[in-house]
């Protein structure tokens, strides 16, 4: 199934689009994105050790706005957010 | 009452004046106005601006959350509050935020304005892109994202 991983903050360093599109296998969970994220900067970013620690430490948000946990099941076609460590103000 | 938002500043500015029209009320007889704005140094770098980027979404969500949190937490029922952010590139001296409380008492806008601006740094999902005078422009290292079930 398909699933739109919207890029914030770092993480918007990893592509010049403001989104990836992985195809994952039914019943993936957040884990399996992140796993998934990091294939993904293995293989573009010759596994970039930063951007790899963006993602380990970033927290991730479902397509209602919820902060969700590495044991959320992703529905087909939904768009997840990732969303690195903050510092607004 | 409660006002949120996300200003994209490519269309327009935050100011002082629109939030104190917000709050101003014959009901409260204290207020306090608190606005970030984008200094020229930080870590020993010299700094010439900063690209704000946002969740809009969540963090409209974590603002609101805040808000209601703080009657019970704080037991400040009474209250106004104007909250904005700014989105995209800032230049120095420029504001980044807003956040404008009335109440009745002096007491509750210190504790209130302060309770604010503290849990949007940990909660509002806001990152920083620092621009420098002679190195190239980095994302902030910032702290992974509380929310409301931690």
């Amino acid at each position: 199934m398909k699933v739109k991983i919207e890029l914030y903050g770092a993480s918007r360093d990893f592509s010049k689009q403001s989104f990836l599109n992985f195809e994952v296998d039914k019943n993936s969970t957040i884990k399996d994105i992140r796993n998934r994220l990091i294939d993904y900067l293995d293989e573009k970013f010759n596994g970039n050790e930063n951007y790899k620690k963006i993602v380990n430490s970033s927290a991730f948000c479902s397509a209602d706005n919820n902060i969700v946990s590495d044991n959320y099941k992703i529905t087909s076609n939904e768009k997840i957010a990732i969303i690195p460590p903050i510092g607004g103000g | 009452m409660l006002h949120t938002k996300i200003i994209d500043i490519k269309n327009s500015k935050l100011s002082i004046e629109k939030a104190e029209t917000f709050i101003s009320s014959q009901d409260y007889g204290a207020s306090i106005f608190f606005s970030g704005t984008v200094r020229n140094q930080n870590n020993d770098q010299i700094v010439t601006g900063i690209t704000y980027d946002s969740h809009d979404e969540l963090v409209i969500k974590s603002f609101e959350e805040i808000y209601y949190e703080t009657s019970q937490k704080l037991n400040i029922k009474n209250k106004s509050v104007f909250i904005e952010h700014a989105k995209g590139y800032l230049s120095l001296g420029e504001i980044s935020i807003v956040v404008a409380v009335a109440c009745k008492h002096r007491d509750e806008v210190y504790v209130l304005s302060r309770y604010f601006i503290e849990e949007i740094k940990k909660r509002s999902p806001i990152w920083k892109k620092e621009h420098y005078k002679d190195k190239e422009s980095a994302w902030l290292k910032g702290n992974p994202i509380l929310h409301e079930k931690d």
